[in-house]
C-alpha cells in the first residue's frame, strides 16, 4: 500500500510517456509549425493538431498511431525515402527514436486547449449526475453487499451508537447522564431525536467547522520567516462555525467565501468569508521578490479553490497540461486570471452581535502592557546613541548638538556595539510582532477586494499598491513550464473547460473587468448543474462519518483519485442535498438515520468479510477509528471537568509541552517572544478549535496525533500509530494534570465508589466486575506508594532564557524574558492533593490512555 | 533503563492474553504493516553509502569566505555601483551596492593544495577526504523558502525532507530508534520543524529532533516526581485494561499496533539514553570534537557531531546536524570567524572518527547551507559595513565519504564569486545525486499524493556525475 506499490507499473510508465509526449510535441511545434501550420500550410500538412497529422498532407497521413516506423513523419525526420525534414538539417537519431516511440504508443496528444482521448470512466466526476429514480442509503449499500455475497453486521448497541453520534456531530463524548437518558428512551423516535439534539448543539459547528478549516488550510499566522499574526483571521474561523451551526445553505456558503465582497456587499459575514481566499501561508519581506510572492498567492488560491469546492488537484496543470485529467495548462491560467484582480484588504468592519468580544479589552490591555514595555526598552538605545554622539562631538548636553546631527545619531543608532544592536533588533522584532498582533483587537476583516481598496490594502510594508483609480487588471499569461520568466500566450479569465465539455453546464462568460470575475466563478461553482460541487461536499460529509469517503480521495475526483465505490449512492445523495436547499444538517440526518450508519463495528462473519472486502469498502460493518487530535484533547478536558465551553473570539493559548513552549524560535533576523499560555483556565482550556493556530508552533501533542499541516489543504486526517503518541498521552504534563484534576473532582464529589465514579466520567458506563477488581487493587497499591512518597512542592517558575548565535558577532547572545506579572491560574498540583486522590489520578491516567477512550466504534 | 521491556510475545503472555484471543491475523497484519514501513529495504542499485549525515549550516554560509577565495575582490573592495530594480530581484539585492573583499586569510591543504579559510586548522587533515562542489545553485534568497528547498526539495514547504525520503526508501537498521534523527541547535531554524517533516509521507518517516536541552525526545520521561515504579505499575494496568478491551473487539486489528506502539515507546525510552550518552567515549575523542574546550559553540556542535556518529553506528539511517548563525550581513570577519572556529574541530573530528571506525566507507557526509553570499553588500544603517547579502547563484557545498570523488574541486564560480559558471547544477540535481549515492533512484522513489506521483526532485533532476567516485 505504500508509495510506488500503489500505482501499477503500467501507469507509472504512462506517466513517463506523458512527460515525454509534451516534450516531443514541444519540439515538433518548434521545428515544424513554421511551415506546417503557423501562417502557412506547406504540402497541405497542418501539424498543429492531432487531426491534422492524421489527415496528413500531399504525401498522405503523417502519422499512423501504433506504427511509428511506418509513419511518414518518422521517415521525414530520418530523411528516409522522402526529403529530410526540417530542410537543411541532419537527422537527429534521439528525436527520431522518441517520435517513433510516441507514435508507437498511439500518438497521445496533450497540447494546451486540445483534447486527448480520455477513458470515459475516468471522467465520471465531470459527467452529469445519474438520476436514480428510487433508492436510499441502505438500498445502494445493500445491493453491493448482496452482489458480493455478504451480509451486513447487526445494529450496534445503543451505548456504542450514542458515543458514535456524539463524537461525529460534536467532537465530545456523551456524559453518563446523556447515555442513560438515551438508553432509557424507548420511544421509536429516540435515535432521530438524539441526532436532532446533537445537531442543535453549538458544539456541532465547532466540530464540523474544524473539518472545514482542515480543508481550507486555516491558521492565525502568515508562516515563513516572521510568522506574523493575521490579527483578524479568527473572525473567519468563527464565521465558519456560525455557518455550520446555522445550517447555512452550502451554495450560499461557497458564494460568500469565493465572492462575498462582490455578491453581498452589505452582509458583513460575506466579507469575513472571503478570508478563505487568503488562508494559505504567505509572506513578503525585503528578501522576497514581489512578483514571486504575488505568484505564490495566485497559485495557492487557484489550487485551494479547485481542491476545496471542486475536488480537483490543479497543481500539475501549472507547468504542463494535466497528464491524467482534462485540464490543460491554459485552463489553469484562465482560472488563475479570475483571481488576478483580487487584492488583500483589511477594511474596517464592526464586530457583530454574534461575535465574542468579551475578553477583547482585557487582552488588549495585556498586550499593550507588553508592547509598551518593549517600547521603553527600545528608548534605551536612543539614549545610548545620543551619548555616543555627544562624546564624539565633545559636547556634554544633547542641546549642544546640531538638530540634524542628533536626529541622525538617533536614527542610525550611532556607535552602538554589536551586542547592543542584537538586543535592539530583538526588541524591534518583538515590537513589530506586537504591533501586528494588537490589530487583532481592531474591528477589521481579514478579507480581499477586487482591485486595491484605498486605505485598506493589506500587503505589508514591502509591497507597493497602485491607487484604485489608476489600477488596471494585470495581463495574465501562460507561464511556460510554470516559469515566471517565460510568459507565453496571453489568456483571459475563464473556467475549467472540461466541465462544459463533459457535463450539461455551458461555460458562462467571465468578465475581464476588475470586479465580477469571482462572482462568475462562484455562480458557476454553485450551479446545480455543476457536476462536481455537490458530489464533493456529499463525499466529504460521508468521509467524516465513516472515516473514508465514497470516493476515497476527497480532494481528487480526477482520474488519479479512487473511483467511487458506490457512484449511484454518491449521485443520489448529491441530488437530495441540492433538493434540500443544500442543507448539510439534512444530509447528516439522511446518512445517520440509515441502517448502514448504525451497524456494529463487529461482524459475525468477520473472516469472510475480510476475505471478500478487506478494506471494508462495501461497509458490511461500521469502521472503527481513532479520534482526531482535537477530539482527544477536548475529550480529556471534558471528562476532567476542565473544558471551558466559551465560544469564539481571538485565539487562546493552551499550555503545551514546556520544552517546546520555552524553545527559542527564529523570526527574521531575531527571535520570537517566548510562548505564553493564557493565564486563566477558562481561556486556555477552551476547545482546541479556539486555540491560536500558529504555523511555526503547533502544539506537539496535537501534532503527534496527526493534526493537519497548516500549510496545505488536508483532505483527510492520517491516523498513524507511532510511539510518540504513547509518550505524549502517558508522560506529558497535560495528561498528568488532567488526570489529577479528574481525580480531584471525583474525590470532592464524595462518591461512594471513586472507581465507579471515575469509570462513569471517562467511559460513561459502570465498570465490569473484573475491571472494578483490578482498578481497586491498583488504587490500593498506588495509595500506599503515594503515602510513602509525598509530592514535592510546586517548583517556582523560572524566567525564559533564550540563547542564540548573533549574526553580527557570531557570539552567543543571551536574552532573558521575565515572567509576566499577574496571577497565573495554575492547574492543580500533586502537592495540593492527598495520597488517595493522587492514586486515583494514576487510574485516571490509565483510563484516558486506553483504547476505549481513544477509539470510536 | 526505566523498566523492563518484554518482547511482544512475553507481553502477551504476561498480560494473560493467549494468542487465540487476539485474532492472529491482526497481529500478522500489523507485523507486515510495520515491516513495510520501517524495516530495511533493498536499495534501487548497489551503493556504498548506507547512512547519511547532513551538516546543515543555517543562514547562508559564504563560499567566498570559506572554500572559494576570490582575490579579485581585493582590488574591487568598496567600489560602488548601482544595481537596477528588477522584477525578479528582491529589494535587498538592488540599489546602491559596493564590493567587499574577504577579511580572511586562506591556506592550502591536501594533496592538490586546495585553498580553505586559514581559520580551519583541523580541517586541513581531512581535505583529501572531501569533494568541494562550486557549481550548485539555489533559487530563493529568502531564508525559510531556501531552507525548505534545500531540505525538502520544494521552496513552498510541506513536502517530505530528504531524510524522510531516504527513510521511506531504505527503512532503518534499528527499529528501536527513529530512522531519521535531527540534531538541532537550541533555537530552531526559520521554517521550524517543517524542515524535517514527513510531508505527505506516512508519519513514521518524520525526523525526530533530539533536543540539546531538556528531554531529548519530547515527553520521553514522565513529569518530575513520577517514579519509575509508579510508571511501571500504571503501564501494567493499562496492558490489562487493553486486554479486556481487545476481548470485546477481537475484530479491531489496530489495537495490536497500538499496544505495540506503547512497547516500542518504552524500548526507545530504554535505548535512547544509552545511545546518546557520550560519557563512555574517551577523553581524547571528546577533545578531538572540541567537547569540553573553551569555545562553547564548538563544544555544543562537537556533542552533536559525536552524537551523529553514535547514531549512525546504532543503525540510524539519516542524521541531520544543524549549526546556526551564518547570516553575516554586517561584520563578516567576526561573525563568520566565530562560526568557522566553532565548526573546525567538530566537523573535522567527525570525518576522522568516521574514517577511524570504518563508518566513512558506508556513510555519506554532506555540508551545505541554504544559499551562498554575495560579493557585494548593501547600505546598512546609513553606511557601509563589511558583510554580505544572500546569493542563490553560488554557494559552498562539500561532500565526503562513501561513493564520493574525494580530494578535489568540482565546478567553479566567476571571478568575484557572484555566480557558478562551471558544472552548474540546480538543487534538484543535488538531491538526485544524494539519493543516488545512497542507492536510491529519484525517479523510482515516488509517492502518490494529491493526484500525482511525487518525488524529491519534483521533476526532471539530473545526476551530477562529476561528484561520483
Amino acid at each position: 500500500m505504500w508509495g510506488t506499490l500503489r500505482l501499477p507499473l503500467w501507469l507509472a510508465a504512462l506517466a513517463l510517456l506523458a512527460q515525454d509526449t509534451s516534450a516531443v510535441l514541444e519540439e515538433l511545434k518548434r521545428d515544424c509549425s513554421g511551415c506546417h501550420g503557423q501562417g502557412q500550410v506547406l504540402s497541405k500538412l497542418d501539424m498543429r493538431t492531432r487531426e491534422g497529422l492524421l489527415a496528413g498532407g500531399a504525401r498522405g497521413p503523417a502519422i499512423l498511431p501504433g506504427r511509428g516506423a511506418g509513419s511518414l513523419l518518422v521517415k521525414a525526420l530520418e530523411g528516409n525515402g522522402v526529403p529530410q525534414m526540417p530542410p537543411g538539417t541532419k537527422p537527429r537519431p534521439d528525436l527520431v527514436a522518441r517520435v517513433r516511440a510516441w507514435i508507437d504508443s498511439g500518438a497521445p496528444w496533450s497540447e494546451s486547449n486540445k483534447w486527448g482521448n480520455y477513458n470515459p470512466e475516468d471522467l465520471w466526476a465531470f459527467q452529469p449526475r445519474k438520476r436514480a429514480l428510487k433508492g436510499g442509503v441502505d438500498e445502494f449499500i445493500q445491493r453491493k453487499l448482496a452482489r458480493r455475497g455478504l451480509q451486513a453486521a447487526p445494529r450496534a448497541g445503543r451505548r456504542t451508537l450514542i458515543r458514535r453520534a456524539a463524537i461525529d456531530l460534536t467532537g465530545l463524548p456523551p456524559t453518563a447522564e446523556e447515555v442513560d437518558a438515551f438508553l432509557n428512551d424507548r420511544s421509536p423516535g429516540a435515535w432521530a431525536n438524539l441526532i436532532d439534539r446533537l445537531l442543535a448543539s453549538p458544539r456541532y459547528g465547532e466540530r464540523w467547522g474544524r473539518h472545514w478549516l482542515d480543508v481550507v488550510r486555516y491558521a492565525d499566522t502568515n508562516g515563513y520567516s516572521n510568522d506574523f499574526e493575521r490579527p483578524n483571521a479568527w473572525r473567519y474561523r468563527d464565521y465558519v462555525i456560525r455557518s455550520f451551526n446555522q445550517d447555512k445553505p452550502y451554495n450560499r456558503f461557497i458564494k460568500e467565501q469565493v465572492a462575498g465582497d462582490e455578491l453581498y456587499p452589505k452582509d458583513p459575514d460575506a466579507l469575513i468569508a472571503t478570508g478563505f481566499l487568503r488562508s494559505g501561508p504567505w509572506e513578503h519581506t525585503g528578501m522576497s521578490v514581489e512578483a514571486v510572492t504575488r505568484q505564490m498567492f495566485l497559485d495557492d488560491v487557484t489550487h485551494a479553490t479547485a481542491a476545496t469546492f471542486l475536488g480537483l488537484t490543479l497543481g500539475c496543470a501549472k507547468c504542463h497540461d494535466h497528464k491524467f485529467d482534462p485540464i490543460p495548462t491554459r485552463d489553469y491560467y484562465r482560472m488563475q486570471a479570475v483571481f488576478s484582480t483580487t487584492e488583500f484588504a483589511r477594511p474596517k468592519l464592526g464586530f457583530l452581535p454574534t461575535e465574542n468580544t468579551a475578553g477583547l479589552d482585557q487582552a488588549r490591555m495585556r498586550m499593550q502592557t507588553v508592547a509598551e514595555a518593549t517600547r521603553e526598552k527600545l528608548q534605551k538605545f536612543d539614549e545610548i546613541a545620543k551619548h555616543n554622539a555627544m562624546r564624539k562631538h565633545g559636547v556634554s548636553r544633547p542641546e549642544d548638538l546640531p538638530k540634524d546631527v542628533l536626529a541622525k545619531a538617533i536614527r542610525e543608532k550611532e556607535g552602538i556595539t554589536p551586542d547592543e544592536y542584537e538586543e535592539l533588533k530583538l526588541y524591534q522584532k518583538h515590537g513589530q510582532l506586537y504591533r501586528e498582533s494588537l490589530d487583532r483587537f481592531e474591528a477589521k476583516a481579514f478579507a480581499v477586494s477586487s482591485g486595491p481598496l484605498d486605505g485598506a490594502t493589506d500587503g505589508g510594508p514591502n509591497l507597493r499598491y497602485p491607487k484604485r483609480a489608476e489600477y488596471k487588471p494585470p495581463e495574465v499569461h501562460i507561464l511556460t513550464g510554470g516559469n515566471m520568466q517565460s510568459p507565453g500566450e496571453r489568456v483571459e479569465p475563464g473556467l475549467l473547460s472540461a466541465v462544459a465539455r463533459y457535463s450539461n453546464l455551458p461555460e458562462p462568460e467571465v468578465p475581464a473587468t476588475v470586479a465580477g470575475r469571482r462572482s462568475a466563478l462562484a455562480n458557476w461553482i454553485v450551479d446545480p448543474k455543476n457536476p462536481l460541487t455537490a458530489r464533493v461536499m456529499v463525499n466529504r460529509t460521508w468521509q467524516y462519518h465513516f472515516g473514508s469517503g465514497l470516493a476515497r480521495d476527497a480532494n481528487n475526483f480526477g482520474k488519479m483519485g479512487a473511483k467511487p465505490s458506490h457512484p449511484e449512492l454518491l449521485d443520489w445523495l448529491a441530488d437530495r442535498f441540492i433538493e434540500s436547499g443544500w442543507s448539510v444538517k439534512a444530509l447528516h440526518r439522511l446518512i445517520m438515520l440509515s441502517e448502514t450508519y448504525q451497524r456494529s463495528s463487529g461482524h459475525p462473519s468477520h473472516h469472510l468479510v475480510m476475505e471478500k472486502d478487506p478494506d471494508n469498502k462495501l461497509l458490511a460493518f461500521y469502521p472503527p477509528r481513532r479520534v482526531e487530535a482535537e477530539v482527544l484533547r477536548d475529550s480529556i478536558l471534558a471528562v476532567a471537568g476542565e473544558l471551558s465551553l466559551e465560544a469564539g473570539g481571538p485565539g487562546v493559548f493552551p499550555e503545551m509541552n514546556e520544552d517546546v513552549a520555552r524553545q527559542p524560535r527564529h523570526a527574521m533576523g531575531s527571535l520570537q517572544p517566548a510562548y505564553r499560555p493564557s493565564t486563566e483556565k477558562r481561556q486556555r482550556n477552551r476547545r482546541t478549535i479556539y486555540t491560536f493556530q500558529q504555523r511555526s508552533l503547533v502544539d506537539p501533542m496535537l501534532a503527534v496525533f496527526n493534526s493537519p499541516n497548516l500549510d496545505m489543504s488536508c483532505e483527510r486526517r492520517e491516523a498513524s500509530t507511532v510511539p510518540s503518541q504513547a509518550f505524549s498521552l502517558f508522560n506529558s504534563q497535560f495528561a498528568h494534570d488532567m488526570a489529577l484534576a479528574l481525580a480531584d473532582r471525583v474525590t470532592r464529589s464524595g462518591a461512594a465508589s471513586p472507581v465507579r465514579s471515575l469509570f462513569r466520567r471517562v467511559y460513561a458506563r459502570e465498570p465490569s466486575h473484573d475491571e472494578l477488581r483490578v482498578a481497586q487493587q491498583h488504587l490500593a497499591r498506588m495509595t500506599q506508594q503515594h503515602q510513602a512518597a509525598p509530592a514535592a512542592p510546586r517548583p517556582k517558575p523560572e524566567p525564559v532564557v533564550h540563547t542564540i548565535t548573533s549574526e553580527l558577532t557570531g557570539q552567543a547572545f543571551r536574552f532573558v524574558q521575565e515572567n509576566e506579572p499577574g496571577n497565573y491560574e495554575h492547574n492543580l498540583h500533586p502537592s495540593e492533593a492527598d495520597p488517595s486522590t493522587r492514586a486515583l489520578a494514576d487510574l485516571a491516567l490509565v483510563l484516558i490512555n486506553s483504547s476505549e477512550f481513544v477509539y470510536v466504534y | 533503563m526505566l523498566f523492563a521491556t518484554p518482547s511482544r510475545r512475553e507481553f502477551l503472555y504476561n498480560a494473560g492474553m493467549g494468542l487465540g484471543t487476539v485474532a492472529l491475523s491482526a497481529i500478522v497484519a500489523q507485523q507486515q504493516a510495520r515491516a513495510g514501513v520501517l524495516s530495511p529495504k533493498p536499495p534501487h542499485h548497489a551503493a556504498k553509502a548506507r547512512h547519511c549525515i547532513f551538516l546543515l549550516m543555517e543562514g547562508g554560509p559564504s563560499h567566498i569566505d570559506t572554500f572559494d577565495p576570490k582575490p579579485k575582490l581585493t582590488s574591487l573592495h568598496m567600489t560602488k555601483f548601482q544595481k537596477e530594480r528588477n522584477k525578479f530581484e528582491a529589494n535587498m539585492n538592488t540599489g546602491e551596492r559596493y564590493y567587499v573583499r574577504s577579511p580572511f586569510e586562506f591556506r592550502r591543504a591536501g594533496k592538490l593544495g586546495i585553498e580553505i579559510n586559514a581559520l580551519l586548522n583541523q580541517f586541513t587533515r581531512v581535505v583529501d577526504d572531501v569533494c568541494f562542489f562550486r557549481g550548485l545553485q539555489a533559487e530563493s534568497v529568502n531564508h525559510p523558502t531556501a531552507m525548505y528547498h534545500l531540505n525538502c526539495g520544494n521552496q513552498f514547504g510541506g513536502d517530505p525532507a530528504v531524510g524522510a525520503w531516504v527513510s521511506y526508501g531504505l527503512g532503518t537498521e534499528n527499529e528501536n530508534l527513529p530512522a531519521f534523527v535531527v540534531l538541532p541547535d537550541v533555537a530552531y531554524p526559520q521554517g521550524g520543524a517543517a524542515n524535517w517533516g514527513n510531508g505527505f509521507l506516512p508519519a513514521h518517516y518524520q525526523g525526530t529532533p533530539l533536543r540539546p536541552e531538556g528531554a531529548p525526545i519530547l515527553d520521553m520521561t514522565p513529569p518530575t516526581g513520577v517514579s519509575n515504579q509508579r510508571q511501571a505499575a500504571n503501564l501494567e494496568l493499562l496492558k490489562l485494561m487493553e486486554r479486556m478491551h481487545s476481548d470485546r473487539h477481537p475484530e479491531h486489528a489496530e489495537l495490536a499496533a497500538r499496544i505495540e506502539s506503547y512497547e516500542l515507546a518504552f524500548r526507545m525510552q530504554a535505548e535512547m539514553p544509552r545511545v546518546i550518552d557520550i560519557g563512555k567515549e574517551t577523553e581524547a575523542t571528546k577533545a578531538m570534537y572540541g567537547i569540553g574546550g573553551p569555545d562553547k559553540d564548538a563544544d555544543a556542535l562537537g556533542r552533536r557531531c559525536l552524537l551523529a556518529r553514535r547514531l549512525v553506528e546504532a543503525g540510524v539511517r539519516f542524521v541531520q546536524v544543524i549549526a546556526m548563525g551564518w547570516d553575516s550581513h554586517d561584520y563578516i570577519e567576526k561573525a563568520h570567524g566565530s562560526r568557522l572556529r566553532a565548526i573546525d574541530k567538530p566537523i573535522s573530528a567527525l570525518l576522522m572518527d568516521l574514517k577511524r571506525t570504518g563508518l566513512l566507507e558506508e556513510t555519506l557526509v554532506v555540508w551545505a547551507g541554504e544559499f551562498g553570499r554575495s560579493p557585494d553588500n548593501g547600505i546598512r544603517r546609513g553606511g557601509e559595513v563589511w558583510g554580505r547579502d544572500h546569493n542563490a547563484h553560488a554557494m559552498p557545498v562539500w561532500l565526503a565519504g562513501a561513493g564520493v570523488k574525494c580530494g578535489t574541486i568540482i565546478g567553479a564560480t566567476d571571478e568575484v564569486g557572484g555566480c557558478a559558471v562551471e558544472a552548474v547544477h540546480p538543487l534538484k540535481d543535488f538531491h538526485v545525486t544524494l539519493l543516488h549515492l545512497l542507492g536510491l533512484d529519484d525517479n523510482r522513489l515516488r509517492y502518490f499524493h494529491a493526484g500525482r506521483e511525487k518525488q524529491l526532485s519534483q521533476v526532471g533532476g539530473q545526476l551530477i556525475r562529476e561528484l561520483l567516485a
